[in-house]
């Protein structure tokens, strides 16, 4: 089975991925995943990538002096 | 300028803000800075202005709301309105017709199944920071938002100027393009881009 119009059903799956439904959404993750073939691989897949996007991204260190630096210039302007 | 704002905040309420509601959000700041510029000068600048302008702004603050949201909403500002105009970049691409290009169905949906969760799992770092960087700058702000910092889309909303449907929209369209990108890695790194055997 798969869904009649798999660009809207999509749109929806990551409003529920990003918890915009609530429990609400999550019932109907379930209830999709177990129907709709597409919708279980695009599920996964988003999910792959939200999760390397999170995990996975460098980040960039801060520089040492950018605190301070902040801090003095909040100082000068009172 | 004359800035006549109503005192709302002692000295020491000021102070107590800045250091407990403003400063703990300094990381995220300097990498939303650094992804928008690919500079480490530049995001130290645009850091220090935003911060400078949450001072000079502070009486607008109510204690209590979503100070990471109002710091990132100048921070974007900034970038737009100072940054992109001091370093002459071109003017901003006009979003809606952004969007409309990307809302047709063929760059959206052509190829929805052949890259492999798996293969995306096996990806480096950098390659996930290069697949996303290479995103045009609104594109590559929506996914920053929502995924490396966890802004709701009401947040984003309100960080980025646009309807909550933009929102939704504009990220769904991001998504789409970061996952070609990824797909185009995959490919040239000879992971396995074929559909799954079910």
């Amino acid at each position: 089975m798969q869904c009649s119009d798999v660009s809207k059903c999509y749109e929806l799956l990551e409003r529920i991925l990003d918890g915009e439904l609530g429990e609400e959404g999550r019932e109907m993750l379930k209830e999709k995943l177990e129907k709709c073939q597409p919708c279980f691989v695009h599920v996964h897949l988003q999910q792959a990538i939200r999760e390397v996007l999170k995990t996975k991204c460098p980040k960039q260190p801060l520089p040492e002096t950018l605190e301070e630096s902040i801090r003095k210039m909040i100082q000068n302007a009172r | 300028m004359s800035e006549v704002q109503r005192r709302k905040y002692s000295q020491e309420e000021q102070t107590s803000i800045f250091d407990r509601e403003f400063m703990p959000h300094i990381d995220s700041m300097y990498n939303f800075a650094f992804r928008l510029t690919f500079d480490e000068d530049d995001a130290k600048d645009l850091v220090q202005d935003t911060y400078m302008k949450a001072f000079r702004f502070i009486n607008s603050f109510e204690q209590g709301t979503n100070a990471k949201a109002w710091l990132f909403r100048i921070l974007k500002n900034s970038f737009i309105n100072d940054y992109r105009k001091k370093t002459k970049l071109p003017a901003t691409v006009d979003y809606q017709e952004v969007e409309t290009f990307y809302n047709s169905d063929d760059v959206d949906y052509q190829s929805t199944t052949d890259l492999r969760a798996e293969s995306v799992r096996d990806m480096l770092g950098d390659e996930i920071s290069n697949a996303l960087n290479s995103l045009d700058v609104d594109f590559r702000t929506a996914i920053i938002l929502a995924d490396l910092e966890g802004f709701t889309y009401e947040e984003m909303a309100k960080i980025l100027d646009i309807p909550i449907g933009t929102v939704r929209s504009r990220l769904h369209r991001a998504r789409n393009l970061l996952k070609e990108k990824l797909k185009g890695y995959a490919q040239s790194m000879g992971y396995n881009t074929e559909e799954e055997e079910v």
